[in-house]
């Protein structure tokens, strides 16, 4: 799957900044400042030292500070080119050795030059206070990326599911043979036409609503229930959708105009391209406080090439991810009869 | 006018035949719910004037109106769509009738006029070329006034026959009208030359061997025993045939 590792790679780039920028050397050496600043706060300094002793400490952690930029600014394609979890422990490490290192040579250097400055530990305690101290910062400012990337993943999300949601709005090849069917049964049955026309409109109208919000289940599968009956006049006999959808709470959230337009899908790709029709199949289950919903429709015999767009997967796609990000998964099984999409979401109940 | 009407959805074709028969000098002569259909109607009817449906399931309508576009006398095609960005944009390019769903009255008469100027081989170049270039599902074959439709993806090979191009299929042999070298061009991802006179279908042949003589020939897969023929590779194709195996 191209575009999987497309997204993968292009957000990579999100969660690191360039280091090798001079305004993010800046700011990492006026937040080592800062951290100089605290630890000689902190330290038991003798009074009218101060100065001296910040000194001592900028020059040791500013150090260190450039040297980790250094280090980052080459490190920073390599690393991110693994999983972000993997990228961060990695970050950790080689920051960790590095810090380490520069304190050992800080300590034996202290130790030949003797006098002027004098470190008042033991090897080993001098070591692991540095440590500590660095294990703490890196964490923090670790976070402190990890958040605003996911800040900045959210809103990109979110952008590309509102422009989705827009794409999403009826297929108007639908939308224009409904009408055609609607200007034939006007004549031939009127009633069926009069529901045609309010089914329509109850379609449009939760085409419209915002597709941000969730909604429950019973009202989606009712969306689906009117867009299948619009479709089932005109595609009469070939049409057939077979509902298991029982065992679902139907007070279970699920993002709105997303079984919808998966069924659209089945029937534009599926029933459609077929002389004689067939079966979608709606088929739900409940597992503990997972949900499972699954639509699939037979497939056309010897096609080698899918003539789809995947528009709407795509998009259905994009709002589960953003509902409820890893905690949801979309699949798609496609064998030489049938092509299934499966949804598996958790179990959220309207309050 | 004799009209046959082709859709595969029931009330498009209810309301068409209604907008026709409004017409004292239409007569709908038959209504057809697929291409395969709609070619035996045609070739049966003689209609003068076909409205088609593009988007049918198996043989859609573009190739449909191809088929058609070969017969002796063939009928004026007016394309009916819902929505179809590229095909109109083509149609329009190419001076063909289309009519969009909903259908008014109106817009149908004009067409249904202006149809007898359709210009002659617009359809060939439309399916040929453009934005519209699409394989045919099926090749036809005329026996008499007989039409035979063979889905391609049941052709052993095509081998030219003098005047005619002889198609072997699953079930028998028939003649074509296509010349090879149009055919080559049409399906070339699917059959390859192994002979000046003969394409093979790529996913049909079952080894390139050497017989007693030292020449290359394929041997076809096939469900009886006479299918399992076996066909001369020439020298100048026999590195281009043996590409195209691996690559299958």
């Amino acid at each position: 799957m191209p575009s999987a590792t497309d997204a993968e790679t292009s957000e990579a780039h999100v969660y690191l900044p360039d280091f090798c920028a001079a305004g993010t050397i800046l700011i990492v050496l006026l937040v080592a400042e800062l951290v100089s600043i605290v630890l000689t706060l902190a330290a038991h300094t003798p009074p009218g030292t101060f100065l001296t002793e910040l000194a001592k400490m900028s020059l040791y952690v500013l150090w260190l500070a450039l040297l980790s930029c250094a280090v980052l600014c080459k490190a920073r394609t390599w690393v991110e080119r693994s999983g972000k979890m993997r990228a961060f422990l990695l970050l950790f490490f080689l920051l960790e050795v590095l810090c380490l290192l520069l304190a050992e040579v800080a300590y034996q250097l202290t130790e030949y030059f003797g006098q002027s400055v004098i470190i008042d530990d033991t090897h080993v305690g001098f070591l692991f206070r540095n440590f500590a101290i660095s294990s703490i910062v890196i964490a923090l400012a670790m976070r402190y990326l990890y958040v605003s990337s996911e800040w900045r993943r959210s809103i990109v999300l979110e952008a590309q599911a509102r422009i989705s949601a827009l794409q999403a709005l009826i297929r108007p090849h639908f939308l224009f043979n409904s009408m055609n069917t609607i200007a034939s049964l006007v004549r031939a049955a009127p009633e069926k036409a009069e529901q045609a026309v309010e089914d329509l409109s109850d379609l449009l109208r939760a085409n419209l609503r915002n597709a941000h919000n969730r909604t429950t289940l019973e009202d989606e599968f009712e969306v689906a229930a009117i867009y299948q009956r619009i479709e089932k006049l005109r595609l009469g006999d070939r049409l057939d959708v077979h509902w298991d959808t029982g065992d679902l709470p139907p007070d279970a959230l699920i993002p709105s105009l997303t079984i919808q337009p998966l069924l659209e899908n089945a029937i534009y790709h599926g029933i459609e391209q077929l002389p004689d029709g067939g079966e979608v199949v709606i088929d739900g289950q409940r597992d503990g406080d997972r949900l499972r919903i699954s639509i699939s429709n037979p497939k056309v015999a010897n096609r080698s090439r899918a003539d789809g767009n995947r528009m709407a997967l795509d998009n259905v796609r994009q709002r589960f991810e953003l509902a409820y990000s890893a905690n949801s998964e979309v699949r798609v099984s496609d064998n030489e009869k049938r092509y299934c999409v499966e949804l598996l979401f958790p179990y959220e109940a309207r309050e | 006018m004799k009209v046959l009407i082709v859709d595969d959805e029931q009330p498009a074709r209810e309301r068409l035949k209604f907008l026709v028969s409004e017409n004292d000098s239409l007569t709908v002569i038959g209504e057809a719910s697929n291409g395969e259909q709609a070619l035996r109607l045609t070739s049966e009817l003689q209609p003068d004037v076909v409205l088609l449906d593009i988007r049918m399931p198996g043989m859609n309508g573009i190739e449909t109106a191809r088929h058609m576009d070969r017969f002796d006398e063939p009928p004026a095609i007016i394309f009916t769509t819902a929505y179809d960005e590229y095909a109109i944009d083509a149609f329009d390019a190419h001076a063909i009738g289309y009519v969009l769903k909903p259908v008014r009255r109106e817009r149908l008469e004009h067409a249904l006029k202006q149809a007898s100027r359709l210009a002659r081989n617009s359809l060939q170049q439309l399916g040929e070329s453009g934005e519209l270039a699409t394989q045919r599902s099926h090749v036809c074959a005329r026996i008499g006034t007989e039409l035979k439709l063979i889905p391609v993806a049941d052709i052993l090979y095509f081998q030219a026959d003098q005047k005619y191009v002889r198609v072997r299929h699953g079930h028998g042999d028939n003649l074509i009208d296509d010349s090879l070298k149009f055919l080559e061009g049409e399906f070339s991802d699917s059959f390859v030359r192994i002979h000046r006179s003969v394409l093979v279908s790529i996913h049909h042949i079952e080894a390139l061997e050497k017989d007693q003589d030292g020449q290359a020939r394929v041997r076809l897969r096939g469900d009886s025993e006479e299918d399992r023929e076996s066909l001369l590779v020439s020298r100048r194709h026999l590195a281009d045939v043996r590409r195209r195996i691996k690559g299958r």
